[in-house]
């Protein structure tokens, strides 16, 4: 691919990027087919840039500051119709403004709504979510994150998911 | 977190800033797009821009037949890379990037996997 993963990213997030790819053992890919056509499914979006809302608990920074080598491996459920009103972005590694500025640039969901009104999509979901991309530890994440968020986007017979990696 | 979605039945696709990384961690289906960290689907407030970003990503999860399918989107960031660094100048390094700033002996410890309890 001729795109520059490192392009616009600083040195000390440029040692973790390559360190975490050399880690990386690929194994069997699993594939889900589409059920059924695009226009007709159910469309639910995940980002990593730490998004919580307000009247939720805060993803844990003081946890992080405390120790570097930490990230807090929890997710959060973001409802269909929340906007940069009603969040803030708790990421240690990103610039949070532009997503509090406008929350479509890092959790698309009224774009997702507007493509549905397009027949592009069915209809998205009603929840979304958000985890914390800076996990450098993996194992709550696979173990417990990621099968709870699988589990609930079953629960709303979702079709479809577009990771949003930030 | 995406393998783990798509084998409990759900078709997935990541849009990805950093395509060749993402790729070593062999994923379902990827679009790989050229915009800095932060800001995956575009600038704020242009939700015409935003919008054909997530179109194209929900294309190639149509078209995808078979995993590690990976397409590069045709979307060029309007500044250069300089500009986009100098929008987030006033972000305090993260705590691992300023340890690692005032300790660069650790940086062996990403690579090695051992995390210091």
């Amino acid at each position: 691919m001729a795109i520059d993963s490192y392009k616009y990213v600083d040195f000390a997030t440029r040692q973790i990027m390559k360190a975490w790819a050399a880690r990386q053992e690929p194994g069997v890919i699993p594939f889900t087919p589409l059920a059924k056509p695009l226009r007709e499914c159910t469309v639910a979006l995940l980002s990593t840039a730490g998004i919580a809302r307000n009247d939720d608990v805060p993803f844990d920074q003081e946890g992080e500051r405390r120790d570097p080598w930490w990230g807090d491996p929890t997710f959060r459920r973001i409802p269909l119709g929340t906007t940069e009103k009603d969040i803030r972005i708790y990421h240690l590694h990103i610039d949070p403004k532009f997503g509090e500025t406008d929350l479509d640039v890092v959790l698309p969901m009224r774009r997702l709504a507007e493509l549905a009104s397009q027949g592009v999509v069915g209809q998205p979901a009603r929840m979304h979510y958000s985890t914390m991309g800076y996990i450098l530890e993996p194992t709550e994440l696979v173990e417990k994150t990621a099968p709870a968020i699988a589990a609930s986007m079953r629960d709303e017979s979702v079709d479809a998911v577009v990771l949003v990696p930030v | 977190m995406q393998r783990i979605i798509e084998a409990s039945g759900i078709a997935t696709v990541t849009l990805s800033w950093m395509p060749d990384l993402t790729r070593r961690v062999g994923v379902p289906r990827l679009a790989g797009i050229s915009y800095p960290l932060s800001r995956p689907l575009g600038r704020p407030h242009d939700p015409d821009g935003q919008r054909a970003v997530l179109r194209a990503t929900l294309e190639v999860l149509e078209q995808a037949t078979r995993p590690d399918h990976c397409v590069e989107l045709p979307f060029v960031w309007p500044e250069t890379a300089a500009q986009a660094r100098n929008a987030s100048k006033d972000v305090p390094p993260s705590p691992i990037a300023a340890l690692l700033l005032k300790e660069p002996w650790l940086i062996p410890k990403l690579y090695s996997g051992h995390i210091p309890a």
